[in-house]
């Protein structure tokens, strides 16, 4: 279980990014953050994975504090960047092998290294290959085979679907989707509202640092998500 | 966790274009290196066969007690293969003369500069491993953290529940298990030319040395590594790390050990040796004066012979107190005989009286000798550079107890004349058979009108030396690695200092760094 309370982040520069965000994505749930650039999706996500310290309030990962005792905490959560770069001279392989260790598997075999690259729809031919050869739909596939290998019960990931085309932006969903089946607690920042409406439990929507609008599933599909989040848009660019 | 972060990095920077640039950099230049210092060293071990040889044959043909002037030839060490120190800048023969005490190896050694001091661009071994691993240290360190944060792999790594004290150590030991290869070949590499070629081979407690100059290049390399590394945990990007570090490199590497030397010479003002030789001139002419002007005459008074005829037959002579004389009368002989009895005790005493001036000036460049190496304390290639001489034998130390060595000889040679006599000896000036003296001038000019003078009235006729019993300078076996060890002391600990405050930056700057 994910949770934030009372969470807020002002920068050095006085900049507050973050601004009493309360949050709990519970055991097979999906919670989408939307908003837009500098709305304080991605501080949410670098809090949880104790990148930033909060100024206030607490990021709670199956009720470890992430402030406190960050490594217990990452033990049990996932991640998956926006750009997932890895090591462009390893293979695919030799990538998830790295991180798959830094998790803590050390006694998977090849074998199961191929059987996740399946699962995520890799194909046989690219696992032995440089990951500088990829696009970034199949890496983007190596780092959730990452995230998956690690088997941690949260799930975060940072625009997931940013840059990836429509078929492996699907793909994408269709593997949160079984996660999420899985019994895993995700949390998905993302512009993308149309992915959101269509795999989230919970859509929440960040504006300058506050979490302005939280619904779940049967709330935000009689109402018009779209329209609501555009309008939000709308009062920014006005605002601005 | 750690070793599989090292292990990840070494793989990487396996098949990187700077370690294949690295390993084919050494490949061409330590083979160049070596190769020309090994023509270096054969000649200087060809001129030091031909000078031992030289001086052997001298003191051999020797025949008089005033022409046993020992030559002493200061052998090449086979470690100035590795470093040259300060063996360039200095001569190897020494002449034991008793009139002067010896200061420096006459030879190279230029009368105007500081020979101790290190100009750090000579080509050797150990010029090149501290320029080009300490480069390749800083370029295989400079982005050790930027990369990785630039890359996004940083954020991924930490979030794997890795602390951060065990990341920054994978990746320095990473870099560390890179670079070792490199460092380990250019030693192998240099040590299978120099077995090769046979112009060498090294006695064991060289090789101990060889080893223990492997140990501190690591620690040198060390050094850049963590330099660097502290570098990329400063900045976010790997741009301003590059600059950062090449900069840093130029001053450590190039500067500090050029200024050293620059301050070294002009803080410290050396006394000219024109004017030294003015002040030995001195001494010299009144020595020349009293014996001209009050021991010969009082010795003529005394022989009464200040109104015969003092010719010689058969003589030569030098300024160092030798003189040889056959075929001349007995009387005249026994003036040469009374006149070095008596001079040759004042030449002596002479000798300590320049040897004040002259150890002045000497002192003079030790202590701008030191004050170079405490000035090559703000820099680790100053550091190495010292430590690899100093256990390479070629050090100021190394020749300070060379010509210590032979000042003790020469004294040991002096009492050895004094206890037996040999100033006062007839043998002093002359090898011929004393039957064979003419008694009086006019003895030997009668024997001379005979147009039938014996064999041994001409110098080179007469018995060379029995030297049996004569003490020989022997060289002194070289200085145990513990006392190398200890007069390094202080640039090891520094260097260790370095190392440790370096990793204690690292861990303090990477702990707030931030990964974003």
């Amino acid at each position: 279980m994910l949770q934030a309370i009372d969470l807020s982040k002002r920068y050095e520069d006085g900049v507050l990014a973050l601004d009493a965000l309360n949050i709990e994505i519970k055991e097979g749930e999906i919670f989408c953050l939307l908003g837009a650039n500098g709305a304080g999706k991605t501080t949410t996500i670098n809090l949880f994975l104790d990148f930033i310290q909060p100024s206030n309030g607490q990021v709670l990962i199956n009720g470890i504090d992430a402030s406190k005792k960050p490594l217990e905490a990452k033990k049990h959560v996932s991640y998956v960047s926006e750009n997932v770069m890895l090591y462009g001279n390893f293979t695919a392989r030799q990538n998830i092998d790295y991180f798959a260790r830094l998790g803590g598997k050390t006694n998977l075999t090849k074998e199961d290294y191929y059987m996740h690259m399946r699962e995520v729809g890799l194909q046989e031919i690219a696992f032995e290959k440089k990951l500088k050869t990829f696009s970034k739909g199949m890496r983007q596939k190596v780092g959730l085979t990452i995230a998956m290998i690690k088997d941690a019960p949260n799930i975060l990931l940072d625009e997931p679907t940013s840059g990836l085309d429509p078929k492996a932006a699907s793909e994408l969903m269709q593997i949160l989707q079984q996660l999420k089946e899985q019994g895993k607690s995700i949390l998905m920042c993302t512009h993308d509202i149309f992915r959101a409406k269509s795999i989230a439990d919970k859509v929440g929507i960040m504006k300058e640092g506050r979490l302005v609008m939280v619904r779940n599933r049967k709330e935000f599909l009689d109402d018009d998500l779209e329209k609501i989040y555009m309008d939000y848009m709308q009062e920014m660019v006005s605002a601005g | 966790m750690i070793w599989h972060i090292a292990k990840k990095d070494f793989l990487l920077n396996l098949i990187s274009a700077r370690f294949i640039v690295g390993t084919v950099l050494c490949l061409l230049i330590i083979p160049f290196t070596i190769l020309i210092n090994l023509d270096d060293y054969g000649t200087r071990l060809d001129e030091y066969h031909i000078k031992t040889v030289e001086a052997k044959n001298q003191l051999e043909q020797t025949r008089v007690y005033s022409g046993l002037r020992p030559v002493i030839i200061r052998p090449p060490n086979p470690l100035s293969l590795f470093s040259n120190g300060i063996d360039g800048n200095v001569g190897t023969r020494v002449k034991v003369d008793f009139g002067n005490i010896p200061a420096l190896p006459e030879g190279k050694a230029s009368q105007r500069d500081n020979p101790f001091l290190n100009s750090f661009m000579s080509i050797d071994f150990i010029g090149i491993i501290s320029i080009l691993i300490s480069l390749l240290a800083l370029i295989f360190s400079y982005d050790v953290f930027t990369r990785e944060r630039e890359d996004g792999t940083m954020k991924l790594s930490l979030s794997k529940g890795i602390s951060r004290p065990a990341f920054m150590s994978g990746k320095i030991l990473g870099i560390i298990l890179t670079l070792m290869p490199i460092l380990l070949l250019c030693y192998l590499l240099s040590i299978i030319i120099i077995l090769v070629s046979g112009h060498t081979s090294f006695a064991p407690d060289q090789w101990v040395n060889l080893v223990f100059l492997f140990v501190f290049s690591i620690l040198y390399m060390l050094v850049f590594i963590l330099a660097g590394a502290f570098i990329s945990s400063m900045v976010k990007q790997s741009s301003t790390s590059i600059i950062i570090s090449l900069l840093c490199w130029i001053w450590f590497v190039f500067l500090t050990p050029a200024l050293a030397k620059n301050f070294a010479e002009s803080l410290i003002t050396i006394e000219k040796q024109d004017n030294i030789n003015y002040s030995l001139i001195e001494i010299n002419r009144e020595f020349w004066d009293n014996l001209h002007n009050e021991v010969s005459p009082r010795i003529e008074k005394e022989l009464g012979m200040y109104d015969r005829d003092r010719s010689y037959w058969h003589a030569s002579g030098g300024q160092d107190g030798f003189f040889e004389t056959s075929g001349t009368a007995r009387d005249v002989m026994e003036y040469e005989r009374r006149m070095k009895a008596e001079t040759e005790p004042i030449r002596i005493d002479d000798a300590d009286k320049k040897w004040i001036i002259v150890k002045n000036r000497l002192d003079d460049l030790y202590r701008q000798k030191r004050l170079q190496k405490n000035l090559l304390m703000l820099s680790p290639t100053g550091m190495f550079e010292m430590i690899a001489s100093s256990l390479c034998q070629n050090d100021e130390k190394a020749l300070d107890e060379f010509m210590e060595d032979v000042r003790e000889y020469r004294e040991t040679l002096i009492r050895h004349f004094e206890t037996n006599e040999w100033f006062s000896d007839l043998r002093y000036i002359t090898a011929q058979p004393e039957d064979e003296i003419a008694s009086t001038n006019e003895e030997k000019n009668r024997i001379a009108a005979t147009g039938q003078v014996p064999d041994s009235w001409s110098n080179q006729n007469n018995p060379v030396l029995d030297l049996e019993g004569v003490p020989m300078f022997s060289h002194a076996s070289t200085r145990l690695l513990p006392v190398l060890l200890h007069q390094s002391l202080l640039f090891i600990i520094l260097l260790l200092v370095i190392c440790s405050v370096l990793t204690i930056l690292i861990a303090w700057s990477f702990n707030k760094y931030d990964v974003r």
